[in-house]
Parts: C-alpha cells; structure tokens; sequence
C-alpha cells in the first residue's frame, strides 16, 4: 500500500474484471464477471478483493475483540462489541471455575474486556470466549474507537505499523479487530499514540503513510 | 408481497414448476382474467356506490358527494378525495388503524386513474366559484383480499362513478337530482412478472409469490392515465414496454365487457 | 391541465434554456454529516435534498426483525419550509406513497442476507423542493448508502421524464411541473440495466411512454457518472474528514 501509487476507488456495481477471478470481501461474481460490492480500496494481489472504506463490524471466528459489559442474564455475561450484534460469554468460558452467583466478582457490568470470537451461528448468535488470551479487564489506560476498516492498516504488514507506535510512544497498545483500541501508559505518552492513530485512520490509503507516522511520533517526543 | 418466507417458498417453487408448462394453479391463461363481477347502486345512502368481485377478492366502493369549499389555488373546480381501507376482516394481514402505506399507495393509484383520464369534468362541478364546489369522496373499502385489489377497487371507483347520481335537492342546490356526467372509462391492468413471464390479475398466492408487479391505467382512446410499479423486484425495459402494452390491451376488453354496459344503463 | 397562458418553449429551448432532453445542474457530495454511518448531499436544480444512513443495525421494535436478512426502512420526508406554503411537519399520505416506493426502488440491490436480524435505515429529508424530488432522494440515498458501507450489488440511479405543450422531455422543473400533462419518474440499476422504480401520473399516448421511458434512461445514466465522481471525491486525497 505504501508503493508510491494513489489505490483505486470503486463502488458498488463497478467492474473489476470480464474473467471469473478468486474473489475475497467486498467482490463479487454474476455471469462470469467480477464487480465490486462496496465502496472501497480495489486490491488485486492475491484474489480480487475491495477494502470497505466504511462499515459495520461483523464478528468473525477467531477475531479477538474488546468488549464492555452491558448485561449478565443466567450464566452469560452480554457484551456490547461495537458491532449490530452483541455477544454473549458464557460462564464456563472464564479461565477458571466459578458460580454463576459469583459472576460480577470476577467481570461487572462497565468492564472493558479482551475477548476471542469462539463462534458465530448462522442467526447471529456470538460467542465469546476467555480462554485463548491472558484474561483481564481492562483498566487504567485509554479506549479508542475507530472503524474496523481501518485496523489492518493501523496493524501493518505482520505487525510493522503498530509496533512501530508502541516503540515510539512508548505505549502498551492493543488494537481489537472490532475497531476498540486499547492504550496504557503515561498520559502524554498515550496522547501521542492516539494521535498517530487518529492519523494513521485518516491517512489510511495514502502513500507514504509509515513514513510520516514515524516522523510525527519523532518530533513529538 | 411476503408473509411467510417458507410457504412462499413452497408456492413459488409450485409456481414455477406450473410455469414451465405455461399453466397457474387455477388453470387460467396468463393474460386471463379471473371472473369479474359487478354490482352497481348497492348501498342506497351513497351518491353512487358498487360491490366488485375479481375471482375470490371482493370490494365495495361509496361514492359521497357534498358541497364543500375547493382548494384556494383551484376555486372554480370540483375536488375528489380518494380513500382506501384495508380493514381486518378483508385479511389476516390486515391491522386495525389508519391506512397504512399499502392503503395509501391503493388509493392514490386509483385515485390517479380517474383524476388523470378527465373522466370527471371537475369544472362542471363548481357552484360558487371561490367558494362553493362538489366534493367527490370515493371511499373504497376492502371486504375480502383474494389478490389484485388496486384492479378491483379501480373497477369499483369507476363503476360506481358511471352510476352516482349527484344529491342536488338535499342541499338545496337544484330542483332536481342528475347523474354525474362521466367522460371517460379509465382501467387498471395490474400483472405479476415471473420468471420474466408477466400474469395478468394475479390472484393472492401469485401477488405473495411475485416480486414485481405493474399497474397500468389506460383510457378509452387507450391512451395512460398511470403506471405504477409495485415491489423492490427488478424488471428489464423491455418487459415494462410490454407490460404497458398489454395493459392497454386487456383495458380495452375489460372496459367492453363490463363498462360500457353500465353506460347504457345509466 | 395545461394552463393556456403559458408557452414553455422558445424557439425550440424551454423555459430556463435547456434543450428537450438536458438535465438540469446537478452537485453531489458524500459524507457531509458526522453521526451517521453514511451521507449525501445533493441539489438538482431547486432541489436540495439531504440523505444520511444509520447501519446495518438492531431493529427496535424487535418483531420488526427478519431472522435471516436485514430488513431497509425509507423515510421520505419534506421539511415544513422547503415549499411555498408552508407544509404541516410529519408524514402526509404523498410522502407515505413515495417512501414506499423509494425503498421498494432501493432494497434490490442491498446484499441483505449478509447482516440478518438488523436494518438499514435510510432517511431523506428534502429541504428545498424544486420538482422531482423523490427522484434525487433515490440518488442521494444510494450514494448515502455506499458511504455507509452498506454491500450493494450497485448503485441506484433515478431521473424523471415528463411531458409539457405536448412535447416529451427530461427532467421537470417546478413550473413545467405545475402545468405539465405527464410526469414519469424512474430508478434503474445501472450496472444490470433493470429498472427498479417507475410511475406515470398524467397523460400519455403508448408512444410518448416509450420517448419519456428512453430519455429517463439516458439522463439516469448521466447521473450514475455524477454519483461514483462523488464518492471518489471523497477519498481522492485519500484524506478523510475536514474539508
């Protein structure tokens, strides 16, 4: 994305090829041909794909995800996860053994957690689970949102952007797929780092792009 | 035009197996109508009134006349007001209230067709100019929802019309009562497309199972009063030219078969 | 009801200069307003009409929901200062009919089986009313709705035709509105060619339909070019936001 080049924009209905092709998101295929399917960034690398520019969070199976509890109904706590669709963690999903009576001990309703997508149905139930992270609330840091379109980009290839922000602003930085990013460090230092968020969220499609973050961070020390 | 997501499924898949023999589940042709009946001067308290029946769906039309006050930017012409109820025992479907957006497209379709034909000579209808005109209410009111309302409630507004006699005496306005002059025969041809077939007067399974439907409203000299597409189901160009096309045509017969006899009579 | 006094063309231009199947100005812009999830601005001629769009999300009341698929809800609605005499605020059955129709012109394309149990609502509010207004809502809606992120099939673009001195042409403006004898509104996919909405209120012969259905195709594809150039706009720096 950073080659130099402005990326193409298409809209619903453009076409993005007369051959049938591999398809990914935000593409699709009618009488042979490729069109776009929403208003995006086209990338052709590996299977026509459109990047959405805008968009609801829809949860995936194994996306991991910051979520803040709105309810506890029975045995589930009920998550809210920036998305249509809530979530729901059932008891048994919690790292240990616990009653249900005991539940808001251990998470109450207001807490921001880190949780992993176990499954989706096909009505949209979401499940959540504890057991593939090291589980805490979250607390004593800062909660961003952004659009979960943008969170590729603010991760980089394999890592490269976030890790770059951490390093500079001296962050610890967790960014969840469902578009919540979670900061801690010292205030000033937290600042810093949402501000090259929020700079890496409206710059996203531009050339260039880790360059100017680095050197943003860099003269803001 | 979908209640039950899973028995329209089932009907549209009966639907479409029939289709590929060129048959509907009643066995009629496709541009056939189902059998049409009409009954004028039936409800002695309206002006003009009329119980229409089209296969199993069945509506009565009132026609009121009053004299009234007309619109300040039209003072020397008439007014009609169309108004449709769908009212619950005409259907399961039908909720209990103020019309809905279905009722509200129904009777600004219908009301379409007889504005837009000239049928009446509204001009005809001014007493006072400034102050005084005739208000035309055609109240049309749904008893049983067989499929293909907009058609049998167009049929009723005009039939009833072609036989209203306007009240001049309980209003003091002349010696004697008159018939309402009525210019025009104006028809409403609706027809389902499926599966780029299009069937005339679709009856409720078809209107359910259909995901376009067009209403086509033609005059004597088969000229078009309205055109109304109904549904979110796309329909190719070519189609609706020949949907209008056929529209006029089945017009021209229905209002021979039905109408014009009720001219005579009135 | 052709108003005898009036004569709507001069040598061969009509009333405000255009030719018989020219538009009128059109300007669109996407992403104008902050809270919604997607927006439009558009004028068309007089017209000024807003759009903005909140989803896909939960749909209140809950029976409202479709197990399986997103259900799109369309408010059509004037604002009480947008015509001449003031109009009383809230849904009058003008604006019940178009609403209805409006959506049944937009729900086609939506991929709707992708967000089940949620809705797309989309709003339209026209704040200056010039004659063709349920014609740009559609425009500014299907741009509003590409702006939302919303996965279309494609765009949907709507023109109306209408006929004046007995003469079919392209877009009526308001005054050839009052007195014309015919106005015959439609809304394509452009990308399938299908139409999704159309309407005749007036008088037309068979052939006069067919001339009016010809030149609203060929001003809605004109307009299609108009609603991908706005979207494009808006990320042509690749900068979101301020403008």
């Amino acid at each position: 994305m950073d080659a130099g080049k402005m990326p193409r924009i298409v809209v619903p209905g453009d076409l993005l090829s007369e051959e049938p092709a591999k398809v990914g998101e935000g593409a699709y295929i009618e009488d042979g041909k490729v069109y776009a399917s929403v208003y995006g960034v086209l990338d052709k690398k590996d299977r026509i794909r459109v990047i959405p520019l805008a968009g609801k969070y829809i949860p995936k199976r194994g996306d991991t995800v910051i979520g803040s509890v709105t309810e506890i109904s029975f045995s589930n706590w009920i998550l809210d996860i920036a998305s249509p669709y809530e979530a729901y963690l059932h008891i048994s999903e919690y790292p240990r053994r616990i009653e249900p009576g005991e539940m808001s001990k251990y998470i109450r309703v207001g807490d921001l957690i880190v949780a992993t997508v176990l499954d989706v149905d096909w009505s949209m139930m979401v499940e959540l689970t504890l057991r593939e992270n090291q589980f805490k609330v979250l607390r004593g840091g800062r909660l961003l949102e952004i659009s979960h379109t943008r969170v590729p980009r603010l991760i980089g290839r394999g890592g490269s952007m976030i890790s770059m922000i951490k390093r500079e602003s001296r962050c610890s930085i967790f960014v969840g797929q469902n578009g919540r990013v979670w900061l801690q460090g010292k205030p000033e230092n937290m600042k810093l780092a949402a501000q090259a968020i929020e700079m890496v969220v409206r710059e996203a499609h531009t050339p260039g792009l880790t360059n100017r973050v680095v050197e943003f961070l860099r003269a803001n020390r | 035009m979908d209640d039950n997501d899973i028995l329209t499924e089932i009907h549209r898949d009966q639907m479409y197996n029939l289709l590929q023999r060129k048959e509907r589940e009643d066995g009629r042709a496709f541009d056939e109508y189902r059998k049409i009946s009409i009954e004028t001067g039936v409800f002695e308290r309206a002006e003009g009134s009329a119980m229409v029946k089209i296969g199993d769906s069945m509506v009565a039309v009132g026609v009121k006349m009053q004299p009234g006050e007309p619109f300040p930017d039209t003072p020397d012409v008439g007014v009609i007001i169309t108004n449709a109820e769908l009212i619950p025992l005409a259907s399961p479907t039908f909720e209990a209230g103020p019309p809905g957006e279905d009722a509200v497209e129904l009777a600004r379709v219908v009301d379409r067709g007889v504005r837009e034909s000239g049928a009446i000579d509204l001009k005809k209808l001014c007493l006072v100019e400034g102050e005084k005109v005739w208000l035309i209410f055609i109240d049309i009111h749904i008893l049983d929802h067989g499929g293909n309302l907009i058609d049998a409630s167009a049929l009723g507004a005009i039939a009833a019309l072609l036989t209203t006699t306007i009240p001049n005496r309980r209003y003091g306005i002349a010696e004697e009562d008159e018939p309402l002059p009525v210019k025009d025969m104006p028809v409403s041809v609706t027809m389902i497309e499926f599966e780029g077939n299009l069937l005339v007067d679709p009856d409720y399974l078809e209107e359910s199972v259909a995901s376009a439907q067009l209403t086509v409203i033609s005059n004597s000299d088969g000229s078009l009063s309205g055109i109304q597409k109904l549904g979110s189901g796309p329909m190719r160009v070519e189609l609706v030219e020949e949907a209008v096309k056929l529209g006029i045509e089945k017009g021209k017969e229905i209002r021979e078969e039905h109408l014009l006899p009720l001219m005579k009579t009135a | 009801m052709v108003d005898g006094v009036h004569t709507f063309f001069k040598d061969g231009l009509r009333l405000d200069g255009r030719r018989k199947d020219e538009l009128r100005p059109i300007k669109i812009k996407a992403g104008v307003l902050k809270r919604a999830d997607g927006s439009c601005y558009l004028e068309h001629g007089g017209n000024k009409i807003m759009a903005a769009v909140y989803g896909p999300r939960e749909v209140h009341p809950r029976h409202l929901q479709h197990p399986t698929r997103a259900i799109v809800r369309y408010r059509y609605n004037m604002a009480s200062f947008s015509v001449d005499e003031r109009k009383r605020p809230g849904p009058d059955r003008r604006s019940v009919e178009i609403s209805k129709i409006s959506r049944e012109a937009m729900e086609s394309v939506v991929l709707k089986e992708q967000f089940p149990k949620t809705v797309v609502d989309v709003f339209i509010e026209v704040l200056q009313s010039d004659a063709g207004t349920r014609a740009a809502g559609i425009n500014a809606a299907a741009v509003a709705m590409a702006d939302a992120g919303i996965p279309m099939k494609g765009l949907v673009t709507a023109c109306a035709a209408g006929k004046i001195s007995g003469e079919v042409v392209l877009d009526l403006c308001k005054e050839e509105d009052n007195y014309g004898e015919a106005d015959m509104p439609i809304a394509i996919v452009p990308r399938t060619g299908e139409i999704t909405m159309i309407q005749m209120d007036g008088h037309m012969t068979f052939d006069e339909f067919r001339e009016g259905l010809e030149l609203a195709l060929k001003g809605c594809r004109q307009i299609y070019e108009l609603q991908r150039e706005a979207l494009i706009e808006r990320y042509k720096s690749g900068v979101e936001g301020e403008e």
